[in-house]
């Protein structure tokens, strides 16, 4: 395991530093809308807000592999110079980030939210997207504990999103989700109408032949903080999509293990290890509604994939 | 030996933690964690309880190792809502860190 304070000192300087956790800039972690067609940045009734975690699952990926190897290393310690990665430009790196991340695992993350667009679109919800209006939540630093560090970029956030009209959000994560509609209105003093995307689904039946059952796992902030386990399974539903339920699912889903990820990589892999067990067991195809939730569960190498990415390829 | 604090739980009030006091200690949320550690969440709501700052310090790395999936709060029999408890403790071990950077 890490320290704990490195890991959180890390972290909230590079959103200090960038808005988000990497360090990075915002606009080259933000990539995906360059090859999305199915919005408009504006007019449209509600902002979509990705929050960045889907792009920015790769570079977790990366930064998870190189973790994984210094943990429990007498190398560990060294976390702590990361501090100095205040002395490096944002653009440098973000370079070196890229160097580690591959096209295909970008283009693949990115590639959900293109699915995201399409279900949107085609239900009729009237949606805009402008880059430079979707950050990073904080959700990470408020997990950790950083309160000071939580507030203070909830607070930039709301106010930017104020600033420019916005009052109702489509987001496509149950992290981000949770934090705009619990977190804000309680720290950042703005409250907004969210929506998780799955919720505003309308899509004309179809009958799935030949589409085997698939096994749902819930995200613990879906399944018990924000109870809307019966919304992807009313989605699937609704285009006669086969699915079966893992012992524990809905409110009492299993954790994944994603959240340790960022002080210890080993309790997460253990953590995966029970959750993936159940998954092998039922055999069926995983489905689930998060980004975190989806990078673990492929590195146990199940056979899993976006709810957004299913849907979209029967409708 | 330890040095107990009774006032210890009012000072958390700050960090959010306002219902430590609402547990019985009936181990349900050390039960289903996840993690199968030590006692875990319902240890560290005792020190609470009992105002065992120094525990709390030399063994707050723990407090890391919560998943925050929730699983104790939903099943805890007196809503004393131990996840929220244990994201309280990590916001005052940060906030003591802070103020002592050396530590």
């Amino acid at each position: 395991m890490f320290n704990p304070k490195d890991v959180v000192d890390l972290l909230a300087l590079n959103v200090r530093k960038s808005r988000n956790p990497f360090g990075v800039p915002n606009s080259q972690l933000n990539t995906w809308w360059r090859e999305a067609a199915a919005f408009t940045r504006r007019p449209g009734e509600a902002l979509l807000f990705t929050g960045l975690m889907y792009q920015a699952v790769p570079y977790l990926e990366a930064a998870t592999r190189y973790l994984e190897r210094l943990e429990d290393s007498d190398f560990a310690d060294y976390l702590r110079f990361g501090r100095l990665s205040r002395y490096l430009p944002g653009l440098l790196v973000g370079r070196g980030f890229s160097l580690l991340t591959s096209r295909a695992e970008k283009r693949k993350f990115n590639g959900v939210l293109h699915s995201i667009c399409r279900l949107l679109a085609k239900s009729g919800v009237g949606f805009f997207y402008h880059p430079d209006l979707d950050f990073y939540s904080g959700i990470l630093l408020y997990e950790l504990g950083d309160q000071d560090g939580f507030v203070e970029h909830a607070r930039f956030v709301a106010r930017t999103l104020k600033l420019h009209g916005v009052r109702q959000v489509i987001t496509v994560d149950p992290h981000t989700t949770y934090a705009l509609k619990e977190l804000y209105p309680k720290y950042a003093g703005e409250a907004f109408e969210v929506h998780p995307y799955f919720t505003r689904l309308r899509l004309p039946p179809r009958r799935a032949n030949g589409h085997e059952p698939v096994a749902i796992h819930d995200p613990c902030f879906y399944g018990r903080y924000l109870k809307l386990s019966h919304s992807p399974r009313e989605v699937l539903r609704s285009l006669n999509l086969e699915y079966m339920e893992v012992r524990n699912c809905g409110e009492f889903t299993s954790c994944c293990g994603g959240p340790v990820e960022s002080v210890s990589p080993a309790l997460n892999r253990e953590i995966l290890g029970r959750r993936a067990a159940e998954f092998k067991a039922c055999g069926a195809p995983v489905v689930t509604t998060c980004p975190i939730c989806l990078a673990n569960l492929l590195k146990a190498g199940l056979p899993v994939e976006d709810l957004a990415s299913l849907v979209v390829r029967y409708c | 030996m330890a040095l107990v604090n009774p006032e210890f739980a009012a000072e958390l009030k700050a960090y959010g933690l306002d219902t430590s006091l609402e547990c019985f200690h009936c181990g349900s949320c050390a039960a289903i964690c996840p993690l199968i550690h030590d006692h875990f969440p319902r240890k560290m709501i005792r020190y609470v309880q009992v105002g065992a700052r120094d525990q709390i310090m030399q063994q707050a790395q723990d407090l890391w190792r919560c998943l925050h999936c929730g699983l104790c709060t939903h099943t805890c029999p007196r809503q004393a809502d131990p996840g929220e408890l244990i994201l309280g403790l990590r916001r005052y071990v940060v906030a003591s860190w802070r103020r002592a950077p050396g530590v």
